[in-house]
């Protein structure tokens, strides 16, 4: 909102210098961004915020100004003459859309002479940026700028019929507005009309036919308060946003509706010429007062922790244009309280609290003090916090860097992997980044979309991962309410090394205190290299559910992002890993005895696994077996045959209570090395 | 031999051997003496442990320990000497030895400066007494605005500054054709938590909520569709504007490690009342810190609090501007580019 100095100096005396002003408007609720010098006037721009159209005027803006400095607000006395036509007689008003205009009010000036506007009418108009057209056109916006309600001049000639007709549009219905750009109407549509057709879109913009031209004699005068929300649609859908439809969007003062009539009727005649026909035409006449808001003043130190006295409250909230009564009630406890009429300009202000608002920001927030400690409370870091910090700190420590990526993916990164679920992810109606609409089933995408950037832009090879949500979308997507499984998951993509990223997940679960051993299952994902996927669970009195995928990703996949080399990539369930995690460490007892290391090769079928293969050691062994290391497989089909591998492994066996003795460990080796002829038909390499 | 005589060539023996040692300059000189004394054939050690053979039986037992104790304190003095004239070959640094070669770093990966930020905060807030809350973000209207005082005409529903998700069947009678707005949208603000906490807990209640907020804001150097919020809230019998202020403040002091000033500027939220911008003076300018104000009677009441008997603040900030400022970070739109190259300087 552009004001200048000069005019706001008609409605208030400026005692203070710019910069103390622009301050204490700025900490009284009116922002200040900026002033300049235009044609030697001062132009200050304030930043009024939605719930102040009472602000966009430069008599609201010298209202605050006169309640900061304690001075009384002076109104321009309105007068003219009328004639002895009545405006009844010359025109008709009918308002068939009342939700979308609760007052309509016209005035009709016969007989002017439309020219340019005098020279101090143009400068003001032109220091706020606004356009000059001609002394009419001119007279409607300067009122506008002077009171915050917009108006609007209708050459009377052009209404057919001498009729005024407020409407909703209709199916089809074209406008052609004074940017002369035609514009569709719709039954959603708030449109003046004469007899026949549409003259100007409600609030937002007037029409070519019936605009003012230097051929007008007769004018209507429009000031009339149309609802915001019918204000704000229209102007959005159609794309055209006018100070009128700004100012309407924010709310008029419904009683200052007929004030700025007659304040635009007395500059027309004393700038144009012409008489005003006697009387006016209202569709909503007499509007009432606000009901009244009881302050009571123990409130103000229970909301701002400090007391104002009440002469200062009364004489704020009077400032403002409320009528206050302090002696309302039949004393006693009431006697402490302040009855308020709110001004009917103030929308904003229906209830004790918004008040003491007003109270506080005319008397200043600097008046509240910053010593006001808190009790003391304890608080403790959520578990889920504490364990991905551990988390952050294993896949940091493995050179894996966090990223940060888009919720909202394209198709392309939805479709190419999502192993949680083959539901259709969720959209949004409007795209996010370059027609982004999903929300994304799984973070792997998103990650080598990444590392395919860092590849093309310098040549990097991207070991990321990203702790977020992913939206699995709910199971009866015919519900408009249902919301998705909103799960932190944590996914990773790394280079080559399948084993490598393995290690690193078991890292991090043994960093967790996650009980249990890791256990693979094969499975096929889309995306990812068929036969080198694995779903990932836990062993050991847990459940079987899921707790990540890790897998080696589709080749084809891979080239399509032009990334070389193979990609391994794992999304862990985060929630999964919290509820399994023991962050607080149990210590084991460690054996006082030496251990013994006992090596073995066996000869085994290729079709056992290793997880077969450690089962069955386990089993066959006891608890003295404390470690079981995986060395190395190697193949020899001239010495083993086909179809068989040797698996080299090592054993650390040990006891809580004594020296195991060569017997003790051969024992135990010996029902091993059994166990593994009989179910795998192992072959002992001696 | 007498005894007498054998030990005295003993004591000789070792003065004479300690003496070669620590007057050996350099390895070839010690490997010398080595030979002279300590030489498997010809070594005088050697020579003396032959006369062993001649002494009396009845002695032989303490010669031999005698012999055993300068043989010990020979080999020793050899081994100090060899330590301080550089030690054995095999340990010897070979002379092409470079330290000032670089070291070999391991490959560490890095935390998101949005993650660091959050941490901060949080430890901040934490000291404070405020705990950590989070909340879905894909919400329905009543927790995004409905709750928060915003009601179904005013601007912050439009479809324009939101992300409504599309409902899967064609049926679009509603009036979600007409207004654009559907039943579920990623949350365009934190305090939706603030809702969600209020209605499962009692006050008094402290906590911080934090995450991720989306609105369709063409993505620039200083705007993201996605960013993140922490936004604060202290409920609870007599809290006052003045606890707000005092709070900012020591926060304020404690994130930018300085005695900061701070002001409130009036504004205009809905779920607040009284409201208001916070500023930072920091290094001569003021700073715009972000939204606040006393929690708005219709948000208790939404969530079932009676207002003449409990008040609360909260109060919001933008994660990545906070960020921005302290590492001096241009352009927003870095944080989510996963670009090494960026992430590798936190």
């Amino acid at each position: 909102m552009l004001v200048t100095l000069s005019w706001l100096s008609q409605y208030v005396d400026l005692t203070l210098s710019h910069d103390e002003l622009v301050d204490r408007l700025s900490l009284s609720g009116l922002n200040h961004e900026g002033s300049e010098t235009v044609d030697g006037e001062t132009v200050i721009d304030l930043e009024v915020t939605s719930n102040r159209g009472d602000c966009l005027g430069h008599i609201g803006v010298a209202r605050e100004i006169a309640v900061l400095t304690e001075q009384k607000l002076k109104l321009p006395k309105v007068h003219f003459d009328e004639s002895s036509v009545k405006v009844q007689d010359l025109l008709e008003v009918v308002n068939e859309f009342p939700t979308a205009c609760t007052r309509y009010t016209a005035r009709v000036i016969q007989g002017v002479t439309v020219g340019e506007s005098p020279e101090w009418m143009q400068q003001a108009l032109r220091s706020v940026g606004i356009g000059v057209v001609n002394n009419v056109v001119d007279a409607t916006n300067y009122v506008m700028l002077e009171c915050g309600q917009p108006l609007h001049a209708f050459d009377a000639s052009a209404v057919s019929g001498n009729k005024i007709v407020v409407r909703p549009g209709r199916q089809k219905e074209m406008l052609q507005a004074i940017d002369h750009r035609d514009y569709e109407l719709t039954p959603q549509t708030c449109v003046i009309a004469d007899a026949d057709a549409p003259l100007a879109v409600a609030g937002v913009m007037g029409g070519a036919s019936s605009e003012v031209s230097d051929r007008t004699s007769d004018v209507i005068i429009e000031a009339a308060d149309f609802t915001p929300l019918a204000v704000r649609r229209t102007a959005r859908r159609l794309k055209l946003h006018s100070p009128s439809s700004f100012r309407f969007e924010r709310r008029v003062d419904p009683r200052g509706i007929d004030w700025a009539s007659r304040r635009v009727c007395q500059l027309i005649t004393e700038i144009a010429g012409g008489s005003v026909a006697s009387g006016v035409i209202d569709t909503a006449e007499g509007i009432a007062d606000r009901d009244p808001i009881i302050l009571r003043l123990s409130q103000l130190s229970r909301v701002l922790g400090i007391e104002i006295e009440s002469e200062t409250v009364q004489r704020i909230l009077s400032g403002l244009g409320c009528r206050v009564d302090g002696s309302h009630g039949d004393g006693g406890a009431e006697s402490n309280s302040l009855q308020c009429v709110p001004p009917t300009w103030r929308h904003d202000l229906t209830r004790e609290v918004d008040l003491i608002e007003e109270v506080a920001r005319i008397h200043g927030y600097d008046q509240i003090p910053e010593d006001a400690p808190i009790p003391v409370a304890p608080s403790s870091k959520r578990p889920f916090d504490a364990a991905m910090s551990r988390l952050r700190g294993v896949l940091t420590s493995a050179g894996l860097s966090e990223a940060m990526t888009p919720s909202v993916v394209t198709k392309k990164l939805d479709v190419s992997l999502s192993p949680w679920t083959d539901r259709p992810a969720m959209q949004t109606r409007t795209a996010m980044l370059e027609g982004s609409r999903r929300l994304r089933r799984s973070l792997i995408p998103s990650l080598l979309q990444s590392r395919a950037a860092n590849w093309a832009s310098a040549s990097l090879h991207a070991d990321l991962f990203e702790i977020a949500h992913v939206y699995l979308p709910p199971e009866n997507s015919d519900d408009a309410e249902a919301l998705p499984a909103e799960n932190y998951h944590v996914g990773m993509v790394m280079g080559e090394d399948f084993f490598a990223a393995k290690g690193t997940i078991e890292t991090v679960l043994g960093r967790l205190g996650i009980r249990g051993k890791l256990r693979v299952e094969t499975v096929e994902r889309d995306g990812f290299a068929a036969g080198g996927c694995v779903a990932m669970t836990l062993d050991g009195g847990q459940s079987n559910e899921v707790i990540g995928y890790l897998g080696i990703l589709d080749e084809s996949l891979v080239r399509s992002w032009k990334l070389p080399g193979t990609v391994v990539a794992a999304e862990l369930s985060a929630d999964r890993l919290v509820e399994l995690s023991h962050l607080v460490p149990q210590q084991q007892a460690v054996s006082a005895f030496p251990s013994v290391l006992r090596d073995l090769n066996l000869v085994l079928p290729e079709a056992v696994r290793w997880d077969a293969l450690a089962g069955v050691i386990r089993s066959a062994a006891d608890e003295r077996l404390t470690d079981l290391a995986y060395q190395e497989t190697y193949r020899n089909e001239k010495q083993d045959g086909p179809e068989r591998k040797r698996v080299l492994f090592s054993m650390e066996l040990q006891s809580l209570t004594g020296t195991l003795s060569g017997t003790d460990a051969d024992g135990i080796v010996e029902n091993i090395v059994t166990a593994c002829e009989k179910q795998l038909s192992a072959v002992l390499m001696r | 031999m007498s005894l007498q005589n054998f030990l005295r060539r003993l004591d000789e023996l070792q003065s004479d051997a300690e003496s070669a040692f620590t007057g050996a300059s350099d390895s070839d000189a010690l490997e010398q003496a080595r030979v002279a004394f300590l030489g498997a054939k010809n070594g005088q050690f050697k020579d003396v442990q032959k006369m062993l053979g001649g002494i009396e039986s009845s002695d032989k037992r303490a010669a031999g320990m005698r012999l055993n104790e300068v043989k010990n304190a020979i080999n020793k003095a050899f081994e100090q000497a060899q330590g301080s004239v550089g030690g054995g070959g095999d340990a010897q640094i070979d002379a092409t030895f470079d330290p000032s070669l670089p070291g070999t770093r391991p490959t560490l990966g890095h935390v998101h400066p949005i993650t660091q930020t959050i941490d901060h905060l949080t430890e901040i807030m934490g000291r404070m007494g405020f705990e950590v809350a989070e909340g879905p973000e894909v919400e329905d209207p009543w927790h995004n605005f409905v709750s928060l005082n915003i009601p179904e005409d005013h601007p912050a529903r439009d479809p324009l500054d939101n992300f409504y998700l599309a409902t899967a069947s064609v049926n679009d009678s509603d009036r979600s054709s007409e207004t654009g707005e559907g039943q579920r949208l990623l949350r365009s603000q934190t305090s939706t938590v603030q809702i969600r906490v209020m209605k499962s807990d009692e006050p008094p209640i402290r906590i911080i909520s934090l995450g991720r907020v989306y609105r369709p804001d063409a993505p620039d150097a200083t705007h993201f569709p996605m960013f993140h919020q922490m936004e604060g809230l202290l409920v609870d019998r007599n809290v006052t504007m003045a606890n707000l202020k005092t709070v900012l403040r020591v926060f304020a002091n404690n994130y930018l490690g300085d005695d900061v000033e701070i002001r409130f500027r009036p504004s205009f939220f809905p779920f607040t009342e009284p409201s208001v911008e916070v500023d930072f003076l920091w290094n001569g300018t003021w700073i715009e810190f972000g939204g606040a104000g006393m929690v708005d009677p219709n948000v208790f009441k939404a969530v079932g609090y009676d207002p003449e008997k409990i008040s609360g603040f909260a109060f919001g900030l933008g994660v990545e501007r906070l960020c921005m400022r302290r590492h001096g970070i241009t352009d927003i739109r870095d944080f989510y580019s996963g670009d090494l190259r960026f992430l590798q300087q936190f």
